[in-house]
């Protein structure tokens, strides 16, 4: 946030990407050819941000994310990394990348391979980059246990994913996306499968760990509530395109979008007044 | 007179570490004309509720005690002939993700014509084109889309399919189990409309559950909070949740995200999973309770009234009590 | 950890194994067929008359029935059948394990590589595999038999592992196909594992137990195919396996004036065969909870 240099690029840009998929021939479905998951999208996430991005299922809010993390390649169009390009990068050069960018996925029941111990889950991204000796990758698994409330850290360290629960889980899943320091991390719908009195547990979470760390994330949602609790700024995707972007404030209380209005509108709400405390 | 009249039920799951008593002890009434909803997070019974009313406990599953009071019988003694009386024609269920319920390879109209037959098989063909017609109205599936697959539906069209094949037989109690979950909030906004109008319409009993206390309150008149098997608090919407009592439900309005209420969240500090193997009786919040005493601990929670609707179930004087705290 | 978790994810296996009674028999029957191969090692030095090849009873000129000496009775030169029945049961074990072993080997790799990479790979390998799963593999057994002469066991082996690998990898491929859509999969991509790393790791341990349920049908197959070898006389000439024995009883003309020859090497094929299948039938109850009776974990 340096005053020195007001024209601070951004630290996750996408410029007009689309994605394309061409599905096989299905058994009774009239022919398409193509599903266009994503209509040339312009995204920009600064520094420190917690980014909302809201829709609804088949809007293409997983597509972006899994595109942020190279899961799969845009079919056009480009996505930056601090000003560097991310699309083309292959082999040692995608694995620093990887080191940078992380993701926390939706469910957490089949996000931990069963066989592994937590501690082994969470090793894994150490192992792979190389860091640290073992005994140092164990100080760090130890730590970022803490760091994500699952004490005491030595118990859960030998546990399996069998012995927690839901909401521990997706703790475990946290811990393995923040182990290697990264930039930027993907929420994608990471509460989801979660009960809301469990769910604001893990919010509170992701909300420390962007202030310890000034972390930034691109958390996405169906949930227009959840994206008003945590997000700075919000962009609302429907059918590939996104149809408006702002801060949280102006996008909740003065929306422009049609579409946005209506996803405003049909929140479940109610309001007896009355203290809940 | 109440439509469904549940005394101290109970029901347990047979496993390998002892009974589990997933429905302890539950009391409650529901009338027709006001839709009774029942709230909770996981593991606090309600959908083990929702299928002992339909007599579909799985295998190692059972009642262990109480009655359940439904058109002069207890459905707690029908064997399983005489529940497929009146399971689909008495009492019908609109599960959650139903929509993945609809056979493939069948056309929608001849499976709600089915659901129709199997319990009027006397029907005449006039008739029965009949009340298609009308219950493809009635949850507004425009009359040219009828024949088709359902793999060419929407998702809220195929829950509205299944809501049709609910109604059907013209049902005294439908009983909603989270029916919109899997649903975009767009068309749930438009089927929990649907859901209130058709209640109305057709004067049914309905038991709503979810764990979205904002989609319960849209639908429900009265509700019950459930936690580790346990109604912990019942009233009218109203009560419930403009005045909780119950620290869990103080919990639960807690940690509801809507577009205003960002001042009001309180992150609670709560455990996963209430522990259901607990003794009968027995607090079963106790462990996630701040407020907690001894008292509790080994104290039997009792049924508080707060006012002629409004119940809480607890051992705390201050909140069972009409003082405030 | 990996290991301590193994161990005792296979002791709890192994409780619900042994309460199915098909395990329970299997186990024993299995266990009784171990016992006598390992027998075979000792049986010749008690007395050298009791070497199955080349032990003959010098009293002894034409076949005879069970004795005290000869637990079976001998075979026409004199030889005692009961120590061919042990050496036989060596035999089965050593090709009907080893085969299995190396198809199951080749098959779990061809699968997982075949399922995790797709395109031209799994297309290839794919093909491949089916035509040799369409190639007769006793009758291309026998022509190569009668094209280079009698086989060292080795090569029966070997040869039994090249035709039964394709069924394997049909399984484990498809396992593989579902596995990597699993989001932990795709956590470890992102992770930045390397695909090796994430066949071996993360793909491997969930497939093993499939590959080993499959382990047990090849051992049966193998068995049977080494003993038709052996009876039309293709088999090792340096050991004695069931199959050989058949032969001999057969081309000694004895076939029905000595059961004590006949039956006791057909009974073991049909035997041990079984007990294998039992195993493979209890260990697909422990891979699939929904199979296991009330009460079990």
């Amino acid at each position: 946030m340096s005053k020195l240099n007001p024209k601070k690029s951004p630290l996750i840009e996408m410029k007009g990407v689309t994605k394309e998929y061409t599905p096989r021939k299905q058994f009774f479905s009239k022919s398409q050819n193509k599903v266009l998951a994503l209509n040339s999208i312009d995204l920009s996430i600064e520094k420190g941000e917690i980014f909302g991005l809201v829709g609804q299922s088949g809007s293409g809010k997983t597509t972006t994310g899994r595109l942020l993390v190279r899961l799969e390649a845009p079919t056009s169009g480009s996505i930056y990394l601090n000003g560097s390009p991310i699309n083309r990068l292959k082999g040692a050069s995608l694995k620093a990348y990887r080191s940078k960018v992380q993701m926390i996925f939706q469910d957490p029941y089949q996000s931990l391979n069963p066989h592994l111990s937590i501690s082994d889950t969470i090793l894994e991204p150490l192992v792979v980059h190389g860091i640290g000796n073992a005994s140092a990758q164990r100080e760090k698994v130890l730590h970022t246990l803490e760091i994500v409330g699952l004490t005491p850290s030595n118990d859960f360290y030998d546990r399996y994913p069998h012995q927690l629960s839901g909401g521990q889980r997706q703790r475990v899943a946290v811990a393995r996306a923040i182990v290697l320091d990264p930039d930027f991390i993907v929420a994608d719908e990471p509460t989801s499968m979660l009960d809301a009195t469990i769910a604001i547990q893990l919010f509170k979470l992701l909300t420390d760990i962007r202030k310890k760390f000034d972390m930034t994330f691109l958390f996405i949602t169906h949930n227009l509530a959840a994206a008003n609790y945590l997000c700075d700024k919000i962009a609302v995707i429907h059918e590939g395109h996104i149809v408006e972007v702002n801060t949280t404030d102006k996008i909740i209380h003065h929306p422009e979008h049609p579409y946005t209005k209506k996803l405003i509108q049909v929140q479940p709400g109610f309001n007896f007044g009355g203290r809940r405390g | 007179m109440a439509l469904l009249s549940i005394k101290n039920l109970t029901i347990g799951y047979q496993t390998k570490e002892g009974i589990l008593k997933a429905v302890d002890d539950i009391s409650f009434e529901l009338e027709k004309g006001r839709p009774l909803g029942f709230v909770g997070e996981s593991g606090c019974g309600k959908t083990t509720l929702g299928m002992t009313l339909m007599g579909l406990l799985p295998d190692n599953a059972r009642i262990l005690g109480g009655s359940i009071g439904f058109q002069n019988k207890d459905l707690t003694q029908l064997n399983e002939d005489q529940w497929r009386k009146v399971r689909g024609k008495e009492i019908a269920m609109i599960f959650q993700a139903a929509m993945n319920a609809l056979n493939p390879v069948m056309r929608v109209d001849e499976q709600v014509i089915e659901a129709i037959v199997t319990h009027q098989p006397e029907i005449s063909p006039n008739d029965l084109e009949n009340r298609i017609n009308e219950l493809f109205d009635l949850v507004e599936i425009p009359r040219a889309r009828m024949k088709d697959f359902p793999h060419e539906y929407s998702g809220g069209m195929k829950q509205r399919v299944i809501i049709a094949m609910a109604l059907a037989c013209n049902p005294k109690l439908i009983i909603a189990d989270e029916p919109t979950t899997a649903l975009d909030v767009i068309v749930q906004d438009q089927i929990l409309k649907e859901i209130k109008i058709i209640q109305q319409a057709m004067d049914t009993g309905l038991i709503f559950i979810s764990h979205d206390i904002a989609v319960v309150a849209s639908v429900c008149e009265d509700i019950c909070v459930m936690y580790g098997g346990q109604i912990v608090e019942t009233g009218t919407k109203q009560e419930v949740f403009a005045s909780p009592r119950h620290p869990y439900t103080k919990a639960l309005l807690g940690s509801y995200l809507s577009l205003d209420n960002q001042a009001s969240v309180i992150i609670p500090d709560m455990r996963e999973a209430p522990d259901l193997t607990l003794k009968s009786g027995s607090c079963r919040f106790a462990v996630n309770c701040k407020r907690c005493s001894r008292a509790c601990k080994i104290g039997i929670p009792h049924w508080a009234n707060i006012s002629k609707t409004h119940r809480v179930l607890c051992c705390d004087e201050t909140i069972t009590g009409k003082t405030n705290e | 950890m990996l290991k301590t978790h193994y161990i005792r994810r296979f002791l709890k296996s192994w409780k619900i194994f042994i309460q199915n009674p098909l395990g329970k028999t299997g186990v024993i029957i299995l266990t009784v067929f171990m016992l006598m191969a390992l027998a075979s090692f000792i049986v010749p030095h008690i007395n050298p008359m009791y070497d199955p090849m080349t032990g003959i009873d010098p009293d002894i000129r034409v076949s005879t029935g069970p004795s005290l000496t000869h637990f079976l009775g001998t075979d026409n030169v004199g030889r005692d059948l009961f120590a061919q029945l042990l050496e036989g049961a060596k035999v089965a074990f050593i090709v009907g394990l080893s085969s299995a072993f190396f198809s199951i080997v080749i098959g779990t790799v061809v699968g997982m590589v075949s399922g995790y990479a797709g395109g031209m790979l799994d297309a290839f390998l794919m093909r491949m595999a089916d035509i040799i799963m369409v190639m007769p593999s006793l009758v291309i057994l026998l022509i190569l038999a009668s094209l280079f002469g009698q086989f060292n066991i080795w090569i029966i082996v070997f040869i039994i592992a090249i035709m039964r690998w394709p069924a394997v990898s049909r399984v484990i491929r498809s396992q593989t196909l579902s596995l990597k859509q699993r989001p932990f999969i795709e956590a470890s991509q992102v992770a930045g594992a390397s695909h090796l790393r994430i066949i071996f790791r993360h793909i491997m341990p969930n497939v093993l137990p499939l590959a080993f349920l499959y382990m047990t049908f090849r051992v049966t197959s193998a068995i049977l195919v080494e003993a038709a070898l052996s009876f039309l006389g293709f088999g090792d000439p340096s050991q004695v396996s069931w199959g050989m024995m058949l032969q001999w009883v057969w081309k000694s003309g004895h076939m029905f004036q000595a059961p004590y020859w006949l039956i006791p090497p057909g009974l073991s094929i049909s035997l041990l065969t079984l007990a294998f299948y039992l195993l493979g039938r209890a260990m697909d109850e422990v891979l699939d909870p929904r199979l296991r009776k009330e009460g079990q974990s």
